[in-house]
């Protein structure tokens, strides 16, 4: 029962997106994944969801700026375990040219346990694609 | 009609979605994508150094030579070192497959050495970047710059003075 479930959970994992200070650049590309037919995210199986609690990908954005910190947590704990953990965008992943700044507090890996990184900036859907792809590969062994 | 003329049009032309992780996608000829670098051509001028706007890029003097290290992660993709790099040694492809796991994070470098080498007239160390020859009036022939590339600053200068007084 609960192998078959496996292999059916695997074929549908739901999307939430976390903006973490971001300048909308990524958020639009992520976006256009799922939104417009010619990049079509859902082929994958995937779904943005609109609750953090229905969520298996976590796709995060942005630089954290100091004042999101706390909310950001509090929404990523929200999420159910196994989880896995997408960086889009090179502000989470360094900083990007926020990197140093007293507002920002990336690389955000000091605060969520980040799985995959898309760097990009934007980067572009194919890419954001490639990269959910590969947190799929990875929620495949963790579950 | 219009929809009869959209539905003929999907019919003859298939699906509008691009197969792309399936298949490859397409891309542009020009898109700016992961930075590559050219050890051989570079001048060591530091420029692209100076005009990253995100810091991704940074070269070092080491024992061996000057190191050049771009972090893709941190790249943003604005082009600014091949604007300014006077031999197009630094330049962007069209690759843009960075997706990587968390482990390959700081593995995400484009790495180079430019070497020392002795200089074949004084014999002191100095760094074997490429000679910049752009200003250099009549240019240069190819067996000049391959002489010029052997010698270190002070006696590439020599060798360019010594030059424009026999012109």
């Amino acid at each position: 029962m609960l192998a078959s479930f496996r292999e059916l959970a695997v074929k549908s994992p739901w999307i939430y997106r976390i903006n973490a200070g971001s300048c909308n650049g990524c958020d639009v590309e992520m976006a256009t994944c799922a939104l417009i037919p010619r990049y079509d995210i859902e082929r994958l199986g995937c779904q943005y969801c609109g609750s953090p609690r229905h969520a298996d990908i976590v796709l995060i954005s942005g630089p954290l700026t100091r004042r999101v910190l706390d909310a950001a947590r509090r929404v990523f704990d929200e999420i159910p375990d196994p989880k896995v953990t997408v960086a889009v965008g090179v502000c989470p992943i360094s900083g990007g040219i926020f990197r140093e700044s007293y507002a920002v507090l990336a690389p955000i890996d000091q605060y969520f346990p980040v799985d995959v990184n898309v760097p990009g900036c934007p980067p572009r859907p194919q890419a954001i694609i490639e990269g959910v792809a590969e947190a799929i590969e990875v929620w495949r062994q963790r579950l | 009609m219009n929809f009869l003329a959209l539905f003929a049009r999907n019919l003859t032309k298939g699906p509008y979605t691009e197969p792309f992780p399936f298949a490859p996608a397409p891309t542009a000829k020009r898109f700016r994508g992961k930075i590559e670098f050219d050890a051989e051509t570079c001048e060591g001028c530091r420029l692209c150094e100076r005009v990253c706007p995100a810091g991704a890029i940074r070269m070092t003097r080491t024992a061996e030579g000057m190191t050049f290290d771009c972090w893709h992660d941190s790249c943003v993709f604005c082009g600014n070192c091949e604007f300014h790099c006077p031999t197009k040694s630094i330049h962007q492809t069209a690759d843009w497959h960075l997706a990587h796991t968390q482990d390959q994070k700081f593995l995400m470098v484009e790495h180079a050495l430019i070497p020392n080498q002795i200089c074949a007239e004084c014999g002191k160390e100095a760094l074997a970047t490429a000679p910049a020859t752009r200003t250099v009036t009549p240019p240069l022939s190819p067996t000049e710059t391959q002489h010029l590339k052997a010698l270190c600053p002070k006696c590439r200068a020599k060798f360019i003075r010594a030059r424009k007084a026999a012109a």
